[in-house]
């Protein structure tokens, strides 16, 4: 059962907790998780290109247990920097909520920059992680960025994997970008054109009301696709930032190392004088939200219990813990099996919902490079996608993945 | 792309509270001492750049509540520490017969590798106070502690005079590099996980 995707434990408890929105708001679409206590001020995650609001789930079940209100968003299908700063303001204002703390990893983390520069009254806060300041260089290294609005959706995304590093990791890790790839499976077209769009948009992020001590930069120390000279400019761009500095954890950090994540968060919010509200953590799913009956929470709470005891070293109870039903807790049950899964798909191999058809070799070389400034073979790309229709299954092959690689 | 990467070392302080775990970090990072206590709530961090031989290397300080359980921290705290630094007040005995339990505990939550290398430093705080006459655990008794685990360095500062705190520091680092492996900790003990699962976790706790 290689390659296929099994969406892990925690994921499907969260699903089941977590009530998905969908609200449209001027010409966007939002889709968005709002977790915790609405009375608490809340923190805003953003993801990057390859994410949606799902890949913060570690995040917002950890993090509203403990009387802390995440919200998660899609990044809207918008075709620029303004486009963006105007459509989440309308967000904003549609739920209802002034004062906000960001939590942007990668693209999200440039787009809370620009919301935080151009809407300074709103934005109390930000963590930053592996992100950046200008889009100057993705834009270089992209010269058919022009022409990304009518490119076909596997070359989108494809061009958004393969700035997923792959090879062997380790299986915390190789989970995490299985999670993700699985989430880029679901976006459309458009999605992904609007999200390369804004990161070739030519835009920087200007000088900042907020002071550094309201800054918290959060980056991984092994390797992400952010260049490292991109995330010291941001890093000397806040110098009296906080450092929250990970020694490893990839790209996703908030997957594949959601406790220190979550403690990183935690220490952030208290910094910055958010006050969580524990007491009111218990009457959310009975309340505004609707979550589930609250009889299957006590199941959940009695199942994950029992595991913590036998997880008891790994996993000691958090202090803040109010509620045993924690995704560590839940989660460490799933990760002892992590490690027989993982080495399976530690290669990056996924064959995704994408069946596997097998084109000749030289075929593929000659398609999957994407010459710079010539539209000639971008044309040459976009007859072939209409070829491709006609057979009945599309097809990636990795292996050829390798020799094009970009940021995402 | 710079071809330099930083390197992170994670230094875990721990220690009773009210020892000056707090006010060290401060001395040391800030350059600051204040007279009032203020106990620290569950953890925090303070990092500090600093350049040993051609290296530059990121700091980040983990101090902890001396008085919170100590299992109430999380695995997370304690993941991935390059050194442990222990203090006491040379004032209080209680303060150095804690120790025993401190680096016990920390061995078993941070489960490093090989628990006799890793290093751990001591420091007696405090040694300022009513000028030496107050104090009860002489220099030779926390030597001999030091000793009896494996020879650990030993340290006796005052963070409101600034007194040896830097040196200590600049050991600990050295001591954090030294100790840097290059192994992952996600990776250990994965081939025996994988195998006898149901052995490892077997002991029922009900």
């Amino acid at each position: 059962m290689k390659g296929v995707f099994s969406a892990p434990g925690d994921y499907v408890h969260f699903k089941s907790q977590v009530p998905l929105h969908k609200i449209p708001i001027g010409t966007n679409q939002w889709r968005f998780y709002d977790f915790g206590p609405k009375a608490v001020p809340p923190l805003i995650c953003l993801p990057g290109t390859a994410g949606t609001a799902d890949v913060y789930y570690k995040q917002i079940m950890s993090l509203s247990m403990k009387g802390y209100r995440v919200i998660s968003v899609d990044i809207p299908r918008v075709w620029n920097n303004t486009e963006w700063i105007q459509a989440f303001e309308k967000f904003l204002d549609a739920i209802d909520v002034h004062h906000i703390h960001l939590y942007g990893t990668s693209l999200g983390g440039f787009l809370a920059q620009l919301f935080a520069q151009h809407r300074p009254r709103r934005v109390r806060s930000l963590v930053l992680s592996n992100t950046f300041l200008e889009t100057r260089s993705f834009s270089a290294a992209m010269p058919w960025a022009p022409i990304v609005s009518w490119t076909p959706s596997f070359l989108l995304k494809r061009y958004v994997l393969t700035g997923i590093r792959d090879g062997p990791h380790e299986p915390f890790i190789a989970d995490s970008v299985d999670f993700v790839v699985s989430q880029v499976e679901t976006l459309s077209r458009e999605d992904l054109a609007s999200r390369l769009s804004l990161t070739t948009d030519d835009a920087s992020v200007g000088s900042l009301l907020l002071s550094d001590s309201f800054i918290t930069i959060m980056d991984t120390n092994d390797y992400c696709a952010i260049p490292q000279q991109l995330k010291d400019q941001l890093g000397e761009r806040y110098p009296e930032a906080r450092r929250a500095y990970l020694k490893t954890g990839g790209d996703f950090p908030f997957l594949s190392r959601p406790d220190e994540v979550n403690l990183h968060l935690q220490l952030h919010l208290r910094r910055v004088g958010v006050e969580a509200r524990p007491d009111l953590v218990h009457n959310i799913p009975k309340g505004d939200l609707g979550g589930s009956p609250s009889k299957e929470n006590n199941g959940d709470d009695s199942d994950n219990s029992r595991k913590d005891d036998r997880g008891g070293s790994e996993n000691p109870p958090a202090e803040y813990e109010i509620n045993p039903t924690s995704p560590e807790s839940s989660g460490s049950g799933n990760l002892d099996k992590q490690p027989l899964d993982s080495s399976e798909c530690c290669h990056l191999d996924h064959e995704l919902t994408l069946t596997l058809y097998d084109f000749p070799g030289g075929f593929t070389r000659e398609t999957y490079i994407v010459p710079p400034a010539t539209p000639v073979h971008f044309m040459w790309e976009y007859i072939l996608f209409h070829l491709l229709r006609y057979i009945s299954s599309l097809y990636i092959v990795w292996n050829y993945s390798l020799e094009f690689r970009q940021v995402v | 792309m710079s071809l330099r990467r930083r390197t992170l070392l994670k230094v875990i302080v721990l220690g009773d509270s009210g020892v000056g775990k707090t006010s060290l970090m401060n001395q040391y990072v800030h350059k600051k001492f204040s007279q009032q206590y203020k106990a620290t709530i569950g953890a925090d961090f303070v990092t500090k750049e600093l350049q040993i031989d051609d290296r530059l290397v990121t700091l980040q300080i983990w101090d902890t509540a001396g008085q919170e359980r100590f299992q109430s921290l999380g695995v997370a705290f304690y993941r991935g520490a390059d050194c442990c630094v222990l203090v006491y007040d040379v004032n209080v005995m209680k303060s150095f017969d804690t120790l025993e339990n401190w680096h016990e505990e920390f061995l078993k939550q941070a489960n490093p590798p090989d628990p006799r290398a890793f290093p751990f430093i001591l420091l007696g705080n405090k040694i300022d106070i009513d000028g030496g006459n107050s104090r009860v655990v002489s220099e030779k008794k926390a030597k001999d502690w030091c000793a009896s685990k494996g020879n650990i360095p030993y340290f006796e500062t005052s963070a409101k005079e600034d007194y040896n705190v830097d040196a200590a520091f600049l050991c600990i680092a050295k001591a954090a590099l030294a100790n840097e492996h290059e192994q992952d900790i996600y990776f250990q003990g994965i081939p025996e996980a994988a195998v006898p699962e149901n052995e490892q976790r077997g002991g029922c706790a009900c």
